[in-house]
Formats: C-alpha cells, structure tokens, sequence
C-alpha cells in the first residue's frame, strides 16, 4: 500500500503573545490510500492542527510531512484533498449548486454542471440546487459542503469536525451516510472529532491524541468490517471493546491537573 | 405602510403649522413698518396675516409661497430656459452623478488596495479621515477658482468636489465590507490554490456588497451637497447652488426656499433611486426577505 499522508517528527510550536504553545510533538503517522482514519482526543490536542498541517494552512516548525508523495504546499497546489470545515463555509449569496460549483469555476472545470449534478447525488441533495443556503437545515448545509469539496473529485478528503455542531440523530444518518459514501468513491479519508462513537463507528484506524504537547498516544487499527457498517454494529462486543480501548487512551494521555 | 400614513401626515401638519405661525411673528416687524410708512393703521389681524404671507422678499416665506415658486420654477419657464428651476437642478444632478460615480470608484479602489496592503492600511487610512476633518467650504472656492484658471469648469470641478466628500463613505465601509469573510472562507479558497484575483471576485467582493450600498446611499447624498458647495463658488455655471446664492444676494428668500426643497427633494430621489439599485441586487443574491 502507498502512503497519502506520511508524518515523520512532526511539531508545530505557535508563537503566541505570552509565550510558545506547542501545538504538535514528534507526530509520526502513515495514512495509506482508501483509509478512513479518524483523530480524536480533547480539545488543544492538536487534531485539527494535523489536518491543518496535512492542508498546508499551517506550517509545521519540525519534522516532515508528505501528501501524495510530494510536500503539503505541493499538494495543495496540485489541489489533490478536499476540505470540509467545521461550519459549512456556504457563500450566502450562492444557490446550493453554484456553491458546490465554486472550487470548479476557480480550478477551470468545464464539465462543471455534470461534477455539480454527481456531488449532490452523492450527499443526497438532488432537488436542492436552487436552494440558497438559509433555506437549508444545518445538516443539508454541511452536506452540501461535503459535496463541495468532493465536486472535484481529489482522492483525499480532510474533515475537521463537520458534524460537530450537529444534534444525535442528524449526525447518525450522515455518519451512515458518509461511510456509504466512502465505500462509494474509494476516497481516502482523515477526519477529525471528539466523540468516541463517531471515531469507532466510521474508521479503519483510530488515531488517540492528547494535549500540552498535542502528542498522538495510540494508533488503533480497527477490526470492524470495512466498507458499510450498520448503526446497529455499535452494539456489539467489537465495537463496544474497540470504543474501551479508545477511552482509556483518551483517559490515560489526559491529565485533570488543572 | 398604511400604518405609518397617519402619523407621518400628522407631524407635516404641525410642521406647516409652526412654520406658518412663525412666517407671521419674523415678517410681522416689516409688515408693519410698510404699514406705517403707507400710514395704514388698524389694518385688522385676519389682514395683516394676509399680508405676512405675500410679502416680495419675507423674512420666512409662508410654505404656499415656496410651493408657488417651486411650481413656477420647475413648469412655468421652458425647460432650458435659465429662470426654470429644472434647468439648474439638472445642472447640479450632472455634477453630482459624476462626482458620485468617480468619489464611489475611488472609495472602492482605496479600500482594495487599503485590504490587501498592510503597509497602505497603516498610512492612507489616517489620511483619508484627515480629509473630512478640512471644511469643504474652504476647499470648494480653491478647487473652483484653481481649476478655472487653468481652463477647467463648468461641471468636472464641482464633480470633484463631490467626489471628494462621497469617496469618504464607500472606502470606510467598504474597507470594512472586504473583510467580512469569515477566516474558513478564506481557508477554503486557500485550499483551491485560488489566485489573489479569484478571492476578490468570488469571495470579498460579492460579500462587501450590503455595505457598498449601504455606503453609496450616504456617498449620494453627500455628493449633491458638494455639487451645491461648488457651485456657490462661482456664480457662472448655473446650479441650484447658484440659485441659492444669488437669491442671497438679492433677498430673494423664496428663491432661496425653493432652491432648498428641489435640492432636499432631488437627495430624497437619489437616496430611493440607489435603495431600489440594493433591493435588485439582495433579491439576485438570495437575501432572506
């Protein structure tokens, strides 16, 4: 299997008004392609600053990091990863289908309204494409966010908490989806939560990290199937030993000192 | 709007109210030193209102009088002719549509290069706000009188004049209009590897918008009021300004009361007409009605 993200020593320290904060220490982690990975751990452990890193919107102060074979801002240039953020990011005054069309009108697509029509389907948004985003519920928001950054079809999608902000229910039904998704278009995938449900449910490798330093203390491999997983999956032993184990890496890299 | 009727005729009315009480007590003085000198005397209250309210050159017009000058100004006299109150208010619109439109080019090209350029940030901005701090007053009459002597009038100097209070207005708010993008969306057009150009027009830009109008509806109006200030500068051209000034000149107080109103009345049209221009645009751009 080849590597589409490789860390090797990775830090970040960011100079900050009273004083360095060091954000990454001595990250060293291989996401091979078609992985679904997720990075968990509490907030200030550093999760999102990885994928920052993996995004080239932030730079690391040591180590080395490669994405598909070439460095982060290569990568980026080569605009070979999608980015789905916390909050939709939805240009307000865009229909649905011209926000989901934004990254093709800058990269020069001309196949523009059939890439558009195929994201939507994906994330099940058919239908909605002369929506403008406030007509939109906040979970059809962020998937059509989803769809925005699968529009050009990069084969590594980063997602910083995109349910995050989502209630139970919603964010059940497009974790389903999501992995429905995955099986789908083979992409490889890192993404990043804190809850330890979510991690287990959608991953084939779970990355523990920890805070002050933002340090990664496990990396599990899942035993789950991989490819569609039923919701029902997360009431077996498996998956109920699987979510142990990921708790007390949590437990064991936290300390409640202060 | 069938609410708001009653009360707006209702404050008119006690507007029209005060200023007819108020056309008899200042014209009152002079009324009666006329009277006097015609050895009028025991002229009866209800007559002697009547004749504060037709003096030739009153201290405070009564409103009839403004409403009558105003009518005769605008439909009584060809429209080209100089004493048609129309002629010199299209005089003064052309001066400032054209300041508008060069002080609303300018605002915007100086907030772009203000938000893209730290150092422009730090050393135009406390420029810009010295600008309005000197009175236009005293710069109208040298802009006027320096133009005129090296061959430039007519409509461009009182352009500039304009241009220089409206750019005012557009480069604040839009300065602050290019950077409501919120710093995720800025992120993301990193993560296209968008050009410099593409973040402008697909993203700061189309977000400025709101403000731009917002901005231009005070930028119009203030661009009316240079127009008028230039023109009191200099008496040749024509303009409701010119109208305002030679009616001071002579006394002519109603003139001057009618040149007011075409001129409040004229800021009124433009402020709608641009109001009209950010509903078309909010409507294209899905604004939440």
């Amino acid at each position: 299997m080849t590597s589409v993200v490789s860390a090797k020593g990775l830090g970040l320290v960011f100079k900050t008004g009273d004083g360095d904060v060091q954000a990454l220490s001595d990250v060293n982690l291989d996401i091979d392609k078609g992985e679904f990975v997720s990075f968990i751990g509490p907030s200030g452990c550093g999760k999102t600053t990885f994928l920052r890193v993996i995004a080239d919107l932030e730079q690391p102060t040591e180590g080395t990091i490669t994405v598909n074979g070439t460095s982060a801002a290569e990568a980026r240039v080569n605009r070979s990863y999608g980015y789905v953020f916390q909050a939709p990011a939805l240009l307000a005054w865009r229909t649905i289908d011209r926000n989901v069309a934004l990254p093709l009108e800058i990269m020069g697509y001309k196949d523009s309204a059939a890439r558009v029509a195929k994201a939507l389907e994906l994330v099940n948004l058919s239908g909605f494409e002369k929506k403008f985003p406030w007509q939109l519920s906040g979970g059809m928001q962020q998937r059509a966010s989803i769809a925005r950054a699968l529009a050009f079809d990069a084969d590594l999608l980063l997602m910083d908490e995109p349910f995050g902000a989502l209630d139970e229910i919603v964010r059940d039904h497009l974790n389903s989806e999501l992995l429905k998704l995955w099986a789908r278009t083979q992409k490889t995938i890192a993404f990043v939560t804190h809850s330890i449900p979510e991690a287990v449910y959608l991953s084939t490798k779970i990355v523990v990290m920890s805070p002050r330093p933002g340090r990664v203390t496990d990396i599990i491999d899942s035993p789950l199937p991989r490819g569609e997983r039923p919701l029902e999956i997360r009431e077996t032993p498996e998956f109920l030993t699987l979510a142990a184990r990921v708790r007390d890496g949590l437990r064991a890299g936290h300390s409640y000192e202060e | 709007m069938a609410g708001k009727t009653v009360p707006i005729l209702v404050v008119l009315g006690v507007i029209v109210l005060f200023w007819y009480v108020m056309a008899v007590v200042m014209n009152a003085p002079w009324q009666q030193t006329l009277n006097a000198r015609a050895n009028l005397t025991d002229v009866p209250f209800t007559e002697f209102v009547g004749q504060t309210f037709a003096q030739d050159k009153p201290v405070l017009p009564a409103p009839h009088q403004v409403i009558g000058a105003i009518w005769n100004g605008l439909f009584g006299s060809a429209i080209t002719a100089p004493r048609s109150l129309a002629y010199h208010a299209g005089i003064t619109l052309g001066a400032t549509l054209l300041g508008f439109a060069l002080g609303t080019l300018l605002g915007v090209l100086l907030a772009v290069v203000i938000v893209h350029n730290d150092a422009s940030d730090r050393s135009l901005m406390p420029w810009i706000i010295a600008s309005q701090t000197v009175p236009i007053l005293a710069i109208a009459p040298m802009v006027v009188v320096g133009l005129g002597a090296v061959g430039v009038t007519g409509m461009v100097p009182k352009a500039l004049i304009s241009m220089y209070l409206s750019f005012f207005p557009v480069v604040v708010g839009m300065v602050k209009g290019l950077r409501t993008p919120e710093p995720i969306q800025l992120d993301l057009m990193r993560t296209y590897n968008a050009s410099a150009w593409q973040v402008f027009s697909k993203l700061r830009w189309p977000a400025s918008v709101p403000i731009l109008f917002a901005s231009m509806k005070v930028g119009i109006a203030i661009s009316l009021i240079g127009a008028v200030v230039g023109e009191l500068s200099n008496n040749a051209g024509g303009g409701l300004g010119v109208r305002l000034l030679t009616g001071s000149y002579n006394g002519q107080t109603i003139q001057i009361w009618a040149a007011l109103f075409i001129a409040a009345a004229l800021a009124a049209i433009l402020v709608i007409l641009v109001g009209w221009g950010e509903k078309l645009a909010n409507r294209r751009m899905g604004v939440r009605a």
